[in-house]
Formats: C-alpha cells, structure tokens, sequence
C-alpha cells in the first residue's frame, strides 16, 4: 500500500516535470502563440467547441447500466465456489434480466449508430 | 528498525524497476516498433543513429524536449496541460500490479516482485485503463481543433463500448481462479497445471480485441486515424507534451495490458525451469513480448475500421458472446468441480 501511494507521488511528479519540460528548457524564451492546427488556413470560428451530434449518447446510457452490473458480478466471481447452487442460480436469474434488457434495447434499435 | 529500513529499501527498488520499465523500456519500444514495421514494408527502418539505430530513441527524446513551447490560442490552458498528466500517471500506475516473477527470499525476507500487492489487482487494472481514457478526452476537449476534438469523441465512443466486454471477459477468468489477486491467479494455473487460456480460448479473444480498442491500436484506431484526423487528440501538443500521448496510450498500456493478459491466460511466469533462478521472470517476459509482439503486427498489417462499425460490434456481437461465455463457465466449474 505504501508502495502504491509513493508510486502515485513519484509518477506525478515525473508527469509535472515532462509537462513543463518544454517550458523549462526555453532559454532563449521564445515566444510562441500559434493558430490551431486546421492545414493553414486562418480559422473561420473561434471556437472549435460546436454543438454535435455524436451519435453515441445510448451506448453511453447503456454503459451505466451494464458496467454496474459487471461490477456487482466481480465480488461473486471471487466466491462462486464457496456458495454452491444459490449462487449459480442467482446470476443465472440477475444475467437473464440483463439479457431480457439487451435484446429490448436490441429490438428499440438503441444498439445502432445513430446518425 | 532494521525492517522498516528493509521494507524501505525493497520497496524503493521495486519502484525504480518499475520507472525503469516505463520510462525507459516505453522509450526503446519506439525504437522496437519503427524497426518491426520497417521490415515488415520491405524498408530498414532508423539505421543513421548508433549501431542498428540503437540510439535513435534518445535522439527524439532529445529533440522532443528541445522544441520551442507552443500554445495554441484559445485552448482551455489548465486541461490542456492537466490532460498529459491524466494520460501519464495512470499508464504508470498500471504497472504497480503487474507481477514481474515468482515470489524468493532475500535474507529470510519474502519477495513479491510487485508493487502493490492488492486483491483487487484485476479490478484496479480496469480502474486506471478508464482513467487513461479521461487523458483522451480533455486533451481533446482542451486544444480547440475540431480534428482533435473529433478524435477525442471517437475515444469516448471506443471507451465506452469495449469497457463492458473487458469487464465481462476478465469475470471469466475471475471465476475460474476464485480470485482477484495476480499471485493467486497464476498459482491456481500452476496448481491445476492448464494455462486459463485452454478453458477460456473465447474469453482471451474478447480481451485481445478490447486490449486493442482500449491502447488505440489498429484495426480500432480510429481516434487517431491519420488519413483523416492527422493523428486526432494529440494533433495541438508540441514537444515533449506531444511526446507524452504515445509514449503512454501506444507502448505502457499496451505493455500493461499485454503483462495482464500473460497473467489472465499464459500463466504468468509458469513454465519450464530451464533458466536457472530466474526462469519464471524469462518466461514472464517472453510471453509478455510474445503479445506484444502480435500486437504490433496485427498493427502494421490490418486496415482501420469506421468509428460506427467499431462500437456496433462491440455491442452486438462481442457483448453477448461475453455473457454466455460467463454463464457457460459458471455451469462448468459447479458441475466439473
């Protein structure tokens, strides 16, 4: 655990350190403020932050679903042996409801690319 | 006192190996990959720096941190600098629970040759991979280029999709070991004396195919698909900044991931006593290599899928796959014991 947090402390400071490093080694202070890159051409907005339509937003809704169930299914992986029929038919119960909710999204068309 | 000195010590060791796997093996595989590639298109590869351009990596690592500092206008200054660093520290992190070798002794002390010894160590695997992905996004969020943004949203997109089907195809894995902890993974298949990849062939598929989508290899690069985005996310750093993003998502999480796919499937460090002491690290890096090694040519010989094509699979085909897997495992291990 130690190990870990000193880790953490160490390999933060090297991430600071090679962020800046550019900035460190500038001993001639050069100065630059450049265009984004967009093949040279000036910009014809500001911002390069539009309104988008990504085409993903229901894969994203169904990652909260499904991630929190693979994470309620970490714990009983790791017993599953101790805990004999009970739990086979649990997960067999939980995972079927999981299916039922896949094929539902399924036949919705919510598991296409929406453009 | 003498121990907590030792304890010390180990620990100080273990975490400079560790740096040096990163830092400096993550520098050489560039080194690595331009030679493969090179031959693999009928072409040398670096040959001008050093015998067989063995210095060439330090001769771009010279002239990365030599270049002058560019800030694009209009970026969001505070992500755009925040976002190296989220890219950087987790793709360390990760390498804080891959076990380099089997357990010895050292003047009556017990070694694991591991950072952080955790019995969460599978679940904190998937942790920092999503972590990784956060450095992605606001590098892309923070550049104001719509080509980096682009490639930003794509991550998100692969994120989102693969990170179910590794979640589930790692269970399988989980189930059979009993645990989470990588020492008791590999003892178990040392003990039942079947790598894990014979039970769970269809399960490693799964894992390769979301170790590729989650590192940004080919065929689902395509955040930073260069035909079209240039290279996507990182297309607004400069110098060492720029250095960073492939140091961390093309070599450590692919090392990372390859070093835990050994682990999951291959045994760890199992395997014939034919090195002497330290057979079981040999092994461990030869298999670790040995995916690495199919990692990049898978890379340099397939094309790229569509973003759209990419997230659909994962969904349709790779999602369902993985829960039957899972549920076929749980009814082998009740009724095979």
């Amino acid at each position: 655990m130690i190990g870990l947090v000193a880790l953490l402390l160490i390999s933060l400071t090297i991430a600071f350190v090679m962020t800046f490093l550019n900035e460190i080694l500038n001993f001639k202070r050069r100065k630059t403020n450049s265009y984004p890159y967009e093949c040279g051409v000036p910009l014809y907005d500001d911002s390069a932050r539009p309104i988008l339509k990504q085409g993903y937003y229901l894969f994203g809704l169904l990652l909260i679903l499904f991630d929190i169930e693979a994470a309620y299914l970490f714990p009983w992986a790791v017993v599953f042996r101790n805990i004999g029929a009970y739990g086979l038919v649990e997960a067999v119960v939980f995972l079927g409801v999981l299916i039922i909710g896949f094929l539902y999204a399924l036949k919705k068309g919510a598991l296409k690319w929406q453009i | 006192m003498n121990d907590i000195i030792f304890t010390a010590v180990v620990i100080a060791i273990k975490i400079l190996i560790v740096l040096a796997v990163t830092l400096g093996l993550g520098a050489y595989l560039t080194w690595y990959e331009r030679k493969f590639a090179g031959h693999l298109q009928a072409r040398r590869g670096p040959t001008v720096v050093g015998p067989f351009g063995l210095l060439q990596p330090l001769a771009d690592g010279l002239k990365l941190m030599t270049k002058a500092p560019i800030l694009p206008r209009g970026v969001d200054t505070k992500l755009y600098y925040m976002a190296i660093m989220m890219a950087l520290v987790p793709a360390i992190m990760l390498f804080a629970v891959v076990p380099f070798g089997p357990s010895f002794k050292i003047m009556g002390h017990e070694i694991k040759p591991i950072v952080a010894n955790l019995n969460i160590a599978i679940l904190y695997v998937f942790a920092m991979g999503s972590m990784a992905a956060y450095g992605t996004l606001f590098a892309g969020w923070a550049s104001n280029s719509k080509y980096a943004f682009i490639g930003s949203l794509r991550k998100a997109a692969l994120i989102v999709s693969y990170e179910v089907v590794l979640g589930f195809a790692a269970l399988s894995v989980i189930l059979l070991a009993g645990s989470m902890n990588v020492f008791d993974i590999v003892n178990a298949q040392i003990k039942s004396g079947v790598w894990y990849i014979v039970y769970q062939p269809i399960s490693f598929i799964l894992f390769l195919f979301c170790l590729l989508a989650e590192s940004g290899r080919v065929p689902f690069d395509i955040q930073e698909a260069e035909a079209e985005l240039v290279t996507g996310y990182n297309v607004e750093y400069g110098g060492m900044k720029f250095g960073i993003f492939p140091l961390a998502e093309w070599y450590l999480n692919v090392l990372a991931l390859c070093a835990i796919a050994s682990v999951l499937y291959f045994g760890g460090w199992a395997g014939p006593h034919i090195f002497g002491p330290f057979s079981g690290f040999i092994w461990f890096l030869a298999k670790t290599f040995g995916l690495l090694f199919f990692v990049l040519w898978v890379h340099w010989t397939l094309p790229r899928y569509q973003a759209k094509d990419v997230v659909e699979f994962a969904w349709k085909y790779l999602l369902p796959i993985s829960i039957i897997n899972l549920v076929g495992t749980a009814f082998f291990i009740y009724f095979k014991g």
